[in-house]
């Protein structure tokens, strides 16, 4: 079942205990950054949080950590909300595989309720505010941004849907940050060969699913409405931009048309990135914004970003170890499950069956190898198949039993990480290191004599759901 | 005027008020592009007291890396 828009899963949350109201009045700075920051820091199963009353504004609305939970996330594929992790990664994981889901089109949408294309002012409309202390300005970092290739317009499957850090310089512009191998990049850089500016259009405010898949590393050609349709299992709903040839889901917000100013940057950050770490002002594309289409009484969705955990935590979660999983496991069937959770996947716990001693190495250079891996996997965990990677304890297990440091440990030196890695030197370049903490297998000598692992006894499920039935009456 | 916090020039503007009127107003600096709010913290409005760490010197603007590099026009 899909939502049709933030507002209906905000409705869900609160049904289900996961969304907190909050109607004290708040200031912009510090309030709404620091709350933020406090939600995250209560664990994985904290609620949403939605504000109405903000110093300044009317009617402002403030949504944040809307993905930022186990249950939340369950929540948005239409689980219960207390399905484990694994099975909420095993169940992406099989819809994923229903790619390409053909979208719905339709002609109007709710955000045409309100147009403003003279004396645009962002902030009468969002009620934005700083973040992080050493933020330049205030941001959005959780919108849709979409674009089109602008060698091959019609093409469908070209046309991206990304999450990009966007500062807001002014009352109608924007800047950008794309990275040369992300998707808008490439569609920039063809704009500014062929001398043009490249139309953007940004939604703000989406239901939950396009913002997860936006979030995820498709390829370039696999368009992300398609997908959205496939997790969310029935077609997308999009409408036409009245200015351009983009496609924008259907529910969202407030969307904001514009276009990236082409062979031209401007001074832009520092921003408090995903990493946990600021990273260095740059000089970075523009957006001139051209048009502004919003709902009445708008919710302004935003994301906290800084040291794990945060929201990043989930939005680029199982979105992250699912196309891992699926690209492992056409070399290695034997892989059974993906935890790349870690900051986008820096590090990443892969649990798998193992055929013959060092066989988990090979499977842990495979990770390194993908397309994903080529900017993450810096550190990649091999446990049994048998250990359940999102359950850390159990990966501490494995890791304290079953590593020998002189023979599990493999370093890649020199090897390609993203530039965003504060650890990285160069920025780029680190080297990359592999732990073996599965059991010993033979030819390896310690196969044969490695003490025996102690099974579950043999009605161990069975009585953890008498237990479950129990402790629920 | 105000002096820009962060990279202490003059040429400051007001960016705009808050849409209930009074309550704030939002600045913005042309030369190094930051923006903050009047009734934010001091640490990010008075220029004496911004992170030292994260000051910008308008002379040494060129320093900084384009990103990403601009693309040639196809002839
Ligand atoms: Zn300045």
């Amino acid at each position: 079942m899909a939502f049709k828009d933030l507002r209906s899963f905000l409705e869900k949350l609160e049904t289900e205990g996961q969304l907190l109201r909050v109607t004290q009045r708040v200031n912009p700075e510090p309030d709404l950054g620091s709350a933020a920051r406090a939600v995250n820091n209560l664990g994985d199963q904290a609620p949403a949080l939605l504000f109405n009353n903000i110093h300044g504004y009317n009617n402002g609305r403030v949504a944040l950590n809307v993905h930022g939970s186990w249950p939340n996330h369950a929540l948005m594929m239409g689980l219960p909300k207390d399905t484990s992790v694994k099975e909420q990664f095993l169940e992406f994981a099989r819809r994923w595989n229903n790619y390409p889901v053909p979208v719905e089109r339709v002609d109007t949408a709710p955000f045409h309720a309100n147009q403003v294309t003279e004396n645009i002012n962002l902030f009468d409309i969002l009620p934005l505010f700083r973040l992080n202390r050493e933020d330049s300005a205030c941001f959005i970092d959780k919108a849709c941004v979409i674009s089109r290739d602008p060698d091959d317009p019609e093409n469908f499957g070209k046309q991206n849907v990304g999450i990009y850090r966007i500062q807001v310089k002014g009352k109608d512009r924007l800047a950008i940050q794309p990275i040369p191998t992300h998707d808008i990049g490439i569609h920039l850089r063809k704009a500014e060969e062929r001398g043009e500016n490249l139309p953007v259009t940004i939604a703000i405010g989406n239901e939950p699913v396009i913002t997860t898949i936006a979030g995820s590393p498709l390829t370039y050609e696999q368009s992300e409405y398609e997908m959205a349709g496939a997790i969310q299992g029935e077609p997308y709903k999009i409408v036409q931009s009245k200015h351009s040839n983009l496609d924008i889901p259907w529910g969202a917000e407030v969307v904001i048309e514009g276009e990236i100013i082409g062979g031209y940057r401007e001074f832009e950050g520092p921003f408090g990135e995903f990493t946990g770490s600021y990273s260095d002002a740059r000089h970075q594309p523009v957006i001139q914004v051209n048009a502004i289409y919003y709902r009445d009484n708008p919710i302004f969705e935003h994301l906290y970003l800084g040291m794990s955990p945060t929201e990043m935590d989930f939005i680029t979660s199982i979105n992250t170890c699912v196309p891992l999983y699926h690209q492992l496991k056409e070399a290695f069937p034997e892989v059974e499950a993906v935890n790349a959770n870690f900051v986008q996947g820096l590090a990443a716990i892969i649990s798998t069956k193992t055929r013959f001693g060092g066989f988990a190495k090979a499977v842990g250079m495979r990770a390194m190898t993908t397309p994903h891996g080529l900017g993450y996997c810096k550190l990649v965990i091999l446990v049994d198949d048998f250990v359940d990677p999102f359950n850390l304890p159990q990966v501490m297990w494995a890791l304290s039993t079953r590593v020998a440091p002189d023979k599990d440990l493999v370093v890649i030196p020199n090897a390609s990480v993203l530039s965003l890695d504060p650890s990285s030197d160069p920025p780029g370049i680190t080297h990359k290191l592999i732990i073996d903490a599965t059991t010993p297998k033979s030819p390896e000598v310690r196969g044969e004599i490695f003490a025996p692992t102690v099974e579950p006894p043999r009605d161990t499920e069975k009585w953890e759901t008498i237990l479950k039935q129990l402790m629920n009456k | 005027m105000h002096t820009c916090p962060r990279c202490d020039s003059n040429e400051t503007q007001i960016l705009c008020e808050s849409p209930v009127k009074g309550c704030w107003v939002m600045y913005a600096c042309p030369v190094c592009t930051f923006t903050w709010r009047s009734t934010e913290p001091e640490t990010i409005t008075n220029p004496e007291m911004y992170n030292p760490r994260f000051k910008v010197n308008p002379s040494e603007m060129g320093k900084y890396q384009i990103h990403p590099a601009i693309a040639q026009r196809r002839s």
